[in-house]
């Protein structure tokens, strides 16, 4: 509390620090005294939480820094899409350049059109009345447009010489011609000459050849006629017009069509649905129904929904578009399933769909996009999935995303060197890897169980192709037990930390390679125990003899490495009262218990066990025959020496790793630290 | 000038018209024909007319050549670009057996609109040059056109192989059809004045 009081004093905007003390010290030493302990410890409360805010930093910083990455590599990757579809732009306005302008002079027309096609109409077909003679009953047609004309000159079928020059018209739903008068009066100019529906009509276009350029031809059943433009430009602009007018009734009159089939079964449907009392009175009552239906569906924000919806998909604003998705399916769930209703339901269903989509694409790993997509991006598509309740989906394809992460990651690795470094990095970024999925899968997909078997089930395969990679260059490439060894415990050390995060899969790794483990083991003990045997028939019981003080202390040292001490044995400078053969024999007995005892497990102690006893037997055999031969008959004190050493020395530190392992030293093992009481006995 | 340079024009005019399915290589066809060159790059046509003098036989004509679009989405359209034909080369592709069903189709709906079951007509198998990748069989070709009572040629717009060789039997074929026409109404002129002069009879 006094410290709250003392901080919150030095840090009070009038802090006045000579005022402060001068205060102080006119209550004498006592005070100060007490004053600097409590600033002393004020000043180390306050270090410990700056560490911590520091750290607390810096674990935020290294997270943001990892999403900077992967968003600067996204962003490089955006800029190159951006220029490559500029290029293409560039290249496609270049191509079309008549087509292009004439869609950018018929843009702003259409816009025009669209604020009020009343008003436009009208004043189009004022237009055509005051120019051309005889159009009252093209003009009186609702809802005609139009959209493009000009002069141009009718050319005959077979000779191809200008017949006349004419104005021609193309309205939105047909094309008129109109021929020119030659003796105009006032502001008309054109006499009408024929008016042809768009969709009977075919345009063609003329190749130039010879005296006839320009020139397209106009079938329209019975007969056929021949226009020449004043230019190419010209004429491409016609063709185009004409070509993408008529595609644009057709789409109209599609949608005219589907709009009557619509209607025609809404009138079906009324008398069947359930309320047949309603249905049989008279069509008013149809048309109030149809009219609550309306008003229903007539809410503003519900009729610029699916608008609304196809901005926020556009935009990427998933969260958005599910926010309204939401709304929707709320709104409609109490609404009756009407015609009006399904159909606008199918309406959102549709976009519905396009929304799922595109979260899914966002999930997908392909080719041209980097397989390091920030983890919260995924997350934030997968979260919208899940709100859409496509789960599964979502839940399949991130796994899917995080395998190719993976596979990725671990191609990214160079092989290099010792097989233990590569395995080494190898574990490092799977399991690391692994982890890492864990937790973005449990953030990704809180309180969905069911997801979870799948994220296990992705685990086993993932942790079997691990386990193949790891199997081909551990058991493949002929390495040392004592390589294969360190490797091994590497992955088994992974292991048991992941299962500290809750995710076991250690039985994997060890039902998957104790097979190789143990014929690794065995191949090992048998070209151990062939050597034994080899070096018993050249042992010759000579005190080692290294030449050099320095070649001695060299030796010396490099027993130690393994951890043995032979110092004591050092006599005369670079004598060793051991032989060459039993200081090897040590030196493999060390490195073999070492490895063996790194991949140590209850199922394997009895092989572990076994090959060691059966590799001392096998020296203590050649121990024997040595002591009982004639031979070696004066060296008899010497082999006791060396018995020893083997037997005790030797045996004490494979028991003191086994100590330290904190593994029980099998029973068999000590049995045969008792050979050397044995073999003592025999030579007194 | 201009206008009696037209006017020389030699007056007769065989209109053709190009049918098949899309990418069977109409245009190409009717390139190599027209300027003798091979346009290797594919671009959908919308509908092109073309027209050159050629000697048929020693008689100088025109042939009026119209290049369909294979994938003209309107039926009735298609329809009027029938109606304006006096003579039909039905193409397909002979790697490709769906372009060879499709013949079918055009010649019911040719046979359809001139309603007329003689009408020159030509069932062409392009792309000829392609034999390793061959979908469709000579015999299978040979017996529609047997079935149908037509001339059935295979060409190679790329070689020129028989290109000429359709473009010319068909208008021979339709200046057959014109000089029987031509007979036919005299004919029946010569008829009519017949009975006409029985009844004076």
């Amino acid at each position: 509390m006094a410290d709250g009081r003392l901080a919150q004093d030095l840090s009070s905007a009038g802090y006045d620090p000579e005022h402060y003390v001068s205060r102080l010290s006119e209550e004498g030493e006592m005070p100060l005294l007490e004053m600097k302990q409590k600033v002393q410890i004020l000043s180390d409360k306050t270090a410990q939480e700056l560490k911590k805010n520091v750290y607390k930093n810096y674990s935020q910083f290294i997270e943001t820094a990892r999403e900077i990455s992967i968003l600067e590599g996204e962003m490089y990757q955006v800029s190159r899409m951006l220029t490559e579809q500029k290029a293409l732009m560039t290249s496609m306005l270049e191509m079309s350049l008549v087509s292009d302008k004439a869609v950018a002079v018929d843009e702003p027309q259409k816009e025009a059109e669209a604020v009020n096609p009343e008003e436009e109409t009208r004043r189009n077909l004022a237009f055509l009345l005051e120019k051309v003679e005889g159009v009252s009953s093209v003009t009186e047609v609702p809802g005609r447009q139009l959209v493009h004309n000009g002069d141009l000159a009718e050319l005959d079928m077979e000779s191809f010489n200008q017949v006349q020059k004419v104005h021609m018209f193309l309205l939105n739903d047909s094309l008129m011609i109109a021929s020119w008068l030659t003796n105009r009066r006032g502001p008309v100019r054109y006499r009408f000459q024929g008016l042809y529906e768009l969709d009977n009509l075919a345009i063609v276009n003329i190749r130039d050849a010879g005296a006839v350029k320009n020139s397209f031809k106009v079938l329209m059943f019975p007969d056929s006629k021949i226009y020449a433009a004043d230019s190419a430009k010209s004429k491409r602009q016609w063709l185009d017009i004409l070509e993408e007018t008529k595609k644009k009734k057709l789409a109209r009159d599609k949608q005219k069509k589907e709009a009557a089939l619509r209607l025609a079964e809404q009138q079906n449907t009324g008398p069947t649905t359930p309320k047949k009392e309603e249905a049989s009175k008279l069509d008013d009552v149809d048309t109030a129904k149809d009219a609550m239906e309306t008003a229903l569906l007539g809410v503003d924000w519900l009729q610029e929904l699916p608008e609304n919806l196809d901005m926020c998909i556009a935009q990427r604003d998933f969260e958005g578009a599910v926010d309204l998705v939401e709304k929707v399916n709320s709104h409609l769930k109490d609404c009756q399933k009407t015609p009006a209703v399904k159909e606008f339901r199918a309406r959102i269903d549709h976009r519905v769909k396009q929304l799922t989509e595109g979260l899914l694409s966002e999930l997908q790993v392909t080719a041209e996009r980097s397989l390091r997509g920030g983890p919260r991006a995924a997350r934030r598509a997968v979260a919208q999935l899940i709100r859409l309740g496509k789960s599964a989906q979502a839940c399949s394809l991130f796994l899917k995303m995080r395998s190719t992460i993976i596979k990725y990651n671990i191609r990214q690795l160079k092989f290099e060197g010792a097989t233990s470094l590569y395995v080494r990095c190898l574990c490092g970024v799977f399991f690391s890897s692994l982890s890492e999925t864990g937790r973005e899968f449990h953030k990704a997909f809180p309180q969905l169980l069911g997801c979870f078997s799948a994220f296990i089930v992705w685990t086993k395969t993932e942790m079997e192709n691990f386990i193949t990679i790891f199997k081909r260059h551990v058991f493949d490439s002929k390495s040392s037990l004592a390589t294969i060894s360190e490797c091994v415990s590497i992955a088994t050390n992974h292991c048991a930390e992941l299962a500290n995060g809750g995710l076991d899969v250690g039985f994997y790794l060890d039902n998957m390679i104790s097979e190789e483990l143990e014929k690794a083991i065995l191949e090992s003990r048998h070209q151990i125990i062939e050597s034994i045997k080899f070096r018993a028939g050249e042992d010759q019981w000579r005190p080692l003899n290294l030449g050099t003080e320095t070649e001695c202390s060299r030796y010396v040292d490099d027993m130690a490495s393994v951890g043995l001490d032979i110092r004591d044995s050092v006599y005369n400078g670079c004598f060793i009262s051991l032989t060459l053969n039993t200081t090897q024999f040590c030196k493999t007995c060390m490195v073999l218990a070492q490895s063996l005892l790194l991949i140590h497990k209850s199922e394997r102690e009895a092989l572990v066990t076994e090959t060691l006893v059966l590799v001392f037997t096998e020296q203590v055999r050649h121990l024997d025959v040595s002591l009982a031969s004639e031979k070696f008959k004066n060296d008899k004190k010497f082999i006791l020496k060396n018995s020893q050493y083997i037997l005790e020395v030797l045996m004490s530190k494979i028991e003191h790793m086994y100590k330290t392992q904190s593994i029980l030293f099998p029973p068999q093992l000590v049995a045969v630290n008792a050979e050397y009481r044995r073999l003592k006995s025999l030579v007194s | 000038m201009a206008s009696k340079a037209k006017a020389s024009q030699p007056a007769v005019i065989h209109k053709v018209i190009m049918v098949g399915s899309g990418g069977v290589g109409k245009s190409a066809l009717t390139l190599q024909f027209m300027y003798e060159e091979f346009v290797e790059d594919y671009e959908p046509t919308k509908a092109d007319s073309y027209r050159k003098k050629v000697v048929l036989d020693g008689e100088e004509v025109q042939i009026d050549i119209l290049d369909t679009a294979g994938q003209e989405d309107y039926a009735a359209i298609r329809d009027n670009y029938f109606r304006s034909g006096e003579g039909f080369l039905c193409v397909f592709s002979i790697t490709e057996q769906e372009s060879f069903q499709a013949t079918a189709e055009f010649r019911e709906q040719i046979l359809r609109v001139k309603n007329d079951d003689n009408i020159p007509f030509l069932l062409v198998g392009n792309k000829a040059d392609l034999e390793d990748r061959r979908q469709v069989t000579l015999d299978e070709a040979n017996q529609r056109a047997h079935g149908w009572n037509v001339p059935y040629v295979e060409t190679s717009a790329k070689t020129r192989a028989n290109v000429d060789k359709v473009f010319y039997d068909l208008m021979r074929e339709i200046r057959s059809r014109k000089m029987k026409a031509s007979q036919q109404s005299n004919g029946q002129k010569g008829k009519k004045t017949k009975k006409r002069k029985c009844t004076i009879l």
